[in-house]
């Protein structure tokens, strides 16, 4: 602690050859070694590319002035130890980029991890050890960490090595400043560890162990020289503390304002007259759907383009005339980007020509009479199709329903009609205990939807006219045979796709039970594409 | 297989080998099944005739021609498939190189910034800082089966123009492994070693120490709506933190953008700056598929109209994948093969130039098969030519000449209806109608009903009538562009080809075109006598129409009527279904019924279907099944089986009864020293088997002494 500061930025040397490298590995083959592949310094551990004053920090960041200064405030001037902080705020609020550009203007090392790449404790573990030791991976040491360290309590002792040591050459350097070698960028002999992402902990499955030992890791080093700071997305109440952590200090990002997104949006604009008549028409719609930063960005860009489209020089300063020219042109767009956040533009040339075709065809044929055809948009066979509709229905209407829907129209054969009466009561029962298990679309086991399938299926098939399935008999013959063993096939591909989900087994019967995961518009897309009456068959409740 | 059976229900030995009895249940229905099987059959039944030699040729032969033939087709269809897909394969290989410049664009980070774990800031916001590129492949199918080859092919031409590819299957991402699961196959494909702990910071210091940089990393992720939903947005939130560091750029294959936006989690959607392209739909495919197989390139074998609708409404209504579809050709091409006496003279027919020579190495096969030529019923039908050695030649160039013909005119067609979503197969199926000759107006059948449905008013001509239909009401630019078309189709025909000129030279005459010549206005007037004498003042369309409707008359002669067909045709549709549907459980059913048919032992084929105590304890329980209805009473069931079990010598008083009366029970228990217990596990042990092969269900909870019959009928 007691060592001279330093006063000014950028005075300090260090020195980035071999003899100074931790990675003890890398000694001997310096000199083998590519350019682009040299071992870490001190220095990799502050972002050190520009300098950035306090002012352009600031400027930088519309609205988050308070933030900035309480942050600096906090951090403290050179070499002073800190509580742990807890940074917080909504997605897309600037809490990283606030924090690294912070540190990027302290100058000050800092060792970043965020929990959405570390995805699990050893990962995030090693993360920062390897930082720390500046250890890098690459293929001589095939691509391996610096320690292998999988439990927290292996973690401390290793980290407060690794500390020590580090310390020990940010010390080393200090000793050395007076040497004429590359001015050091590293002020002070703090290093800060960030943890990023925090929230993402809490769903790793021992995170009952780690996020109290990440709130504590402060007081089981006892290392003053390292400075913690969290970032989350949630508040510190939403990690269940109840153990008595040691208290971190909350710094909250709130969401940006309009005004304030205005100002972001504005930022480094070629054409700031236009762009501000954009935002006019555009920023108020979307505000009041969504405050991030980069939903609001992705949704607007693309609308930019569009608003620009009537324009042939987009450096002009728009007139009132323009600018309404300019709204009317975009109106229509509006309200179909913010229902729709995904856009997928296609492939232009394909597109060209499909609409080319399209309306060289209307031309020619009566419009509406391939555009039924189109409606579904993807390729499934009539026995899925089928399929899909009974699971639907089987999950939309109760049981108890089926044999009215269905008796009359299904079987025909004396047997079968026996058969159904006797599911009826079957199902009667059945549905008691449904409704039991019932909630929301409703589960179904596969006898139900295979008599369902049969009767819809069978009554497409003899509905509009009994002639036909004689005289060509292919049609109906193919159809018939080896029902069972496809309509299985079919059922589970359909799983697969996710169209049905396999519920979990009934506990009374120990079947697996069904659900159909369809939306009822693609349900009735399909029933269309089928000429299959669907509503008909929908009970209202 | 006789004794076997009988040792299974003498109870001691059939305790000791037991283990095996329900697979063994399940294998019997296989043997006679198999194709393979007719062969074989073939060459038993037939061993009395000296050429026994000639017999183990044939078969020999039978199977060479099928492996060049469908080696031939293989090869076609592949060929097809990768042209179908090469267009779209050169937009997304455009659009990546693009994708990566825009990400370079950003500023190429130094090694140390590379590699550092905090997110770099731009200053300049543009998507490529903040997003990921994607691409996003529509599959437009529920089913994946055919576009799996389709994603291989995509990553060997990304490697092959310069990408680091890494294929990821659905199988990565499953909730089980996690993102570490799927970042390690991610790892072991770009680094190819092994990865202890995954880590994506290791990809981005391979990415920047081996001076990869030059190229693109390109994730192809095949079928998305399979994948783990969570896991997946994981992995893409996670390869959006090193979004410049690493220039990864995403390939997802999906069947549609719903089935995207229904897996993904919203925030990782946010992180793609998708890009959509479209696979060939399987309708175009098939399409392709069929054009090239049975048209285009000629591979010698065609198919009925029967087999045909079957192999359409076998794609359309039950599987839809290509991949069963060209399974279902190839059984039709083994079939053929394996079924028509001459069918193996296709390869003769193939090799064009030694059509005279075929068979000539071998003159005993040559003879047989000239005599057995002479058998076929359509060479017989029309009888014109007896002379031995020409017949042979003289058929097949018959052959050869109709079937150019044919093509030639279905090729026509189907230009014409390719712009108007007429499908080949559907095209093709009609075509191949025999009465499209013979009915006085041609095309007045019916499709099946589906197809109604699907063309609206247009139902009650055929797609050909359709299509004639369309060449009438055709405006004249596309008529003319039409007519060039089939100018060029049909250029190795003289005699359409010429009908076809006359009619582009009226249709420039028509339009006043300034380019038209002398000669083709001349040619104008034998163009009206010759195509369409009877009706003058007509439109040009009209004339055209009539063109076709006359051509079809005239050339489109069903293949059945020609010498020889049986050589290259076939339309048993029977064969085909058996081969290809199989319906095994089906079979079983009817097997354990009529167990003595296989068996053929002499104690149970006097009385047919009734029970006796010498068959299989599980057929005799399936056969007393039959008499219930779908719940069984348990104990009932067990007193009939016991009866039957323990009553040897009176088979006749052992009629069928709907329930065994207790007093036929009392009298079934002295007679056999059977203790009651080994009656029981043999019944116990037939149920298991059942309820395995899945004809019962056990008994529920609620009702404890009910079994439920799960199949009924055959």
């Amino acid at each position: 602690m007691g060592k001279e500061e330093s006063p000014h930025v950028n005075r300090r040397t260090t020195r980035s050859s071999s003899s100074t490298t931790p990675n003890s590995k890398t000694v001997g083959e310096v000199s083998k070694i590519i350019s682009n592949t040299q071992s870490l310094t001190v220095n990799d551990l502050v972002i050190s590319d520009e300098s950035i004053s306090l002012e352009e920090l600031i400027n930088s960041f519309p609205h988050r002035r308070v933030q900035i200064l309480e942050l600096i405030k906090l951090l403290g001037p050179l070499n002073s130890p800190m509580i742990p902080l807890f940074v917080y705020g909504g997605a897309s609020t600037g809490k990283t980029s606030t924090v690294l550009e912070i540190f990027k203007h302290l100058k000050r090392p800092f060792i970043y991890s965020s929990c959405i790449t570390c995805y699990n404790p050893r990962i995030l573990f090693e993360s920062i050890l390897n930082q720390l030791l500046l250890h890098r991976k690459n293929e001589r040491n095939g691509y391996s960490s610096a320690k292998r360290c999988e439990k927290p309590s292996d973690f401390v002792n290793l980290l407060h090595d690794a500390l020590s040591t580090f310390i020990d050459r940010l010390e080393g350097d200090l000793w050395k400043s007076n040497s004429k070698k590359s001015p050091s960028q590293v002020t002070g002999k703090m290093i800060y560890l960030i943890i990023d992402n925090l929230e993402h902990v809490r769903e790793w499955d021992k995170s009952l162990n780690i996020l109290p030992f990440l709130f504590n890791l402060y007081d089981i080093l006892k290392m003053p020289e390292m400075g913690l700071i969290f970032i989350s997305k949630t508040s510190l109440d939403t990690y269940h503390s109840d153990t008595g952590y040691a208290e971190s200090l909350p710094v909250y990002f709130p969401d940006y304002t309009e005004d304030d997104l205005r100002k972001i949006f504005m930022k480094d604009q070629s054409n700031p007259k236009l762009y501000s008549s954009f935002l006019d028409v555009v920023l108020r719609p979307f505000y009041h759907t969504t405050r991030r930063v980069d939903d609001v960005t992705n949704a607007i860009s693309p609308l930019y383009k569009k608003y620009c489209e009537p324009l042939d020089d987009t450096g002009i300063t728009p007139d009132e005339d323009t600018k309404r020219k300019l709204f009317k042109h975009i109106n229509p767009y509006i309200s179909q980007f913010l229902k729709e956040t995904f856009q997928v533009p296609s492939q232009p040339t394909l597109k060209a020509s499909a609409s080319k075709d399209k309306t060289r065809k209307k031309g020619i044929t009566k419009p509406g009479f391939w555009e039924s055809l189109d409606e579904l948009d993807f390729h499934m066979s009539t026995c899925a199709k089928y399929l899909l509709i009974s699971a639907f229905l089987a999950s939309r209407n109760p049981a108890t329903l089926d044999a009215s829907l269905f008796d009359s129209t299904g079987g025909s054969g004396n047997r079968k009609r026996k058969r159904k009466s006797s599911e009826k009561s079957m199902e009667k029962k059945e549905s008691k205990e449904q409704e039991l298990l019932m909630k929301g679309p409703g589960t179904f086991p596969l006898e139900r939807l295979l008599a369902i399938f049969q009767c819809i299926s069978s009554v497409a098939e003899y509905s509009p006219g009994d002639e036909v399935p004689q005289i060509d008999g292919l049609g109906a013959n193919g159809w018939d045979s080896g029902l069972m063993s496809d309509v299985l096939l079919q059922l589970s591909s359909l799983c697969s796709a996710n169209f049905i989900t396999k519920g979990g087994s009934c506990p009374l019967e120990g079947a697996i039970r069904y659900r159909s995961a369809v939306s009822e518009d693609m349900a009735l897309k399909v029933a269309r594409s089928l000429k299959f009456p669907l509503p008909k068959y929908l009970y209202s409740r | 297989m006789a004794q076997a059976a009988r040792s299974v229900t003498s109870p001691p030995t059939a305790a000791a080998e037991n283990n095996l009895q329900p697979f063994f249940v399940l294998h019997k229905a296989a043997p006679p099944r198999k194709p393979t099987g007719k062969t074989r059959r073939r060459i038993d039944l037939s061993p009395q005739k000296a050429d026994s030699t000639v017999q183990v040729l044939d078969d020999n032969f039978r199977f060479e021609s099928f492996n060049l033939l469908w080696c031939k087709i293989d090869c076609t269809m592949r060929n097809v498939l990768r042209e179908i897909n090469a267009c779209v394969f050169e937009e997304i290989d455009r659009w990546v190189r693009e994708s990566f410049e825009a990400i370079r664009a950003c500023g190429v980070p130094n090694l140390a910034r590379a590699t550092r774990p905090h997110p770099i800031f731009n200053r300049a916001e543009t998507a490529a800082s903040r997003q990921l590129f994607t691409a996003i492949l529509l599959t437009k199918n529920v089913e994946f089966v055919d576009d799996v080859l389709t994603f291989v092919d995509l990553g060997v031409h990304l490697r092959s123009s310069g990408c680091h590819v890494a294929q990821l299957t659905s199988l990565d991402f499953s909730a089980k492994n996690g993102v570490g699961g799927c970042l390690k196959t991610l790892l072991r494909q770009f680094l190819t070693v092994g990865i202890d702990a995954p880590d994506i910071s290791i990809l981005a210091s391979w990415y920047t120490e081996q001076g990869n940089y030059e190229s693109p990393l390109v994730v192809i992720i095949d079928d998305v709506q399979r994948c783990c939903g969570s896991v997946l947005s994981d992995f893409i939130i996670m390869l959006r933190e090193w979004v410049i560091k690493i220039p990864i750029i995403l390939i997802v294959g999906v069947a549609t953008l719903d089935a995207l936006r229904n897996t993904l989690a919203s925030n990782a959607l946010q992180c793609l700056f998708p890009r959509g392209f479209t696979l060939g739909t399987p309708a175009e495919r098939m399409d392709a598929i069929v054009e090239a197989v049975l048209l285009k390139h000629y591979h010698g074998f065609s198919i009925g109209k029967q087999v045909t609708t079957f192999l359409r409404n076998f794609f359309l209504r039950h599987d839809g994948t290509l991949t069963s579809f060209i399974r279902a050709l190839k059984i039709v091409m083994v079939q053929h093969l394996l079924v028509e006496p001459v069918s193996f003279a296709l390869v003769g027919l193939i090799n064009e130039e030694d059509t005279k020579s075929f068979g000539g190495e071998n003159t005993l096969l040559r003879e047989t098969m000239v005599k057995r030529c002479l058998d076929l019923p359509s060479f017989q039908r029309s009888s014109r030519s007896n002379r031995n050695g020409d017949i042979w030649d003289c058929g097949l160039s018959e052959l050869k000449r109709f079937r150019k013909l044919w093509v030639c005119m279905a090729m026509c067609l189907y230009e014409v209806g390719k712009n108007y979503k007429i499908t080949l197969l559907d095209l093709y199926c009609e075509m191949l109608e025999p009465q499209l000759l013979n009915s006085g107006t041609p095309c007045h059948f019916e499709l099946e009903k589906d197809d109604h449905s699907l063309f609206g008013g247009l139902q009650k001509g055929g797609f050909v009538n359709q299509i004639i239909q369309i060449v009438r009401g055709l405006p004249a630019v596309e008529l003319c562009e039409l007519l060039k078309s089939w100018e060029t189709l049909t250029r190795s025909i003289t005699k359409i080809n010429e009908k076809v000129k006359e009619l582009q030279s009226l249709t420039t005459f028509d339009e006043n075109r300034p380019r038209r010549d002398l000669t083709e206005t001349s040619k104008r007037h034998t163009a009206k006598s010759n195509v369409n004498g009877k009706r003058d003042g007509s439109t040009i369309n009209e004339k055209v129409a009539t063109f076709v409707d006359c051509t079809i008359r005239r050339y489109m002669q069903p293949i059945e009527s020609i010498p020889f067909n049986e050589i290259v045709f076939f339309d048993n549709v029977d064969k085909l279904r058996t081969a290809l549907i199989g319906d095994p459980r089906r079979r079983i059913q009817a097997d354990l019924l009529e167990s003595h048919k296989f068996l053929k032992c002499s104690c149970c084929s006097k009385n047919g279907s009734m029970p006796s105590p010498s068959m299989h304890d599980t057929s005799i329980l399936y056969t007393l099944t039959q008499e219930h209805g779908d719940l069984i009473n348990l104990h009932d069931w067990f007193q009939s089986f016991k009866s039957i079990i323990s009553h040897p010598g009176s088979k006749a008083k052992q009629r069928l009864r709907l329930s065994p009366s207790p007093k036929k029970r009392k009298g079934s228990i002295e007679p056999r020293n059977r203790s009651d217990a080994s009656i029981q596990a043999e019944f116990c042990r037939a149920i298991t088997e059942l309820q395995i092969i899945g004809l019962i269900r056990m008994p529920s909870k609620r009702r404890p002494d009910y079994l439920q019959r799960v199949a009924f009928g055959l």
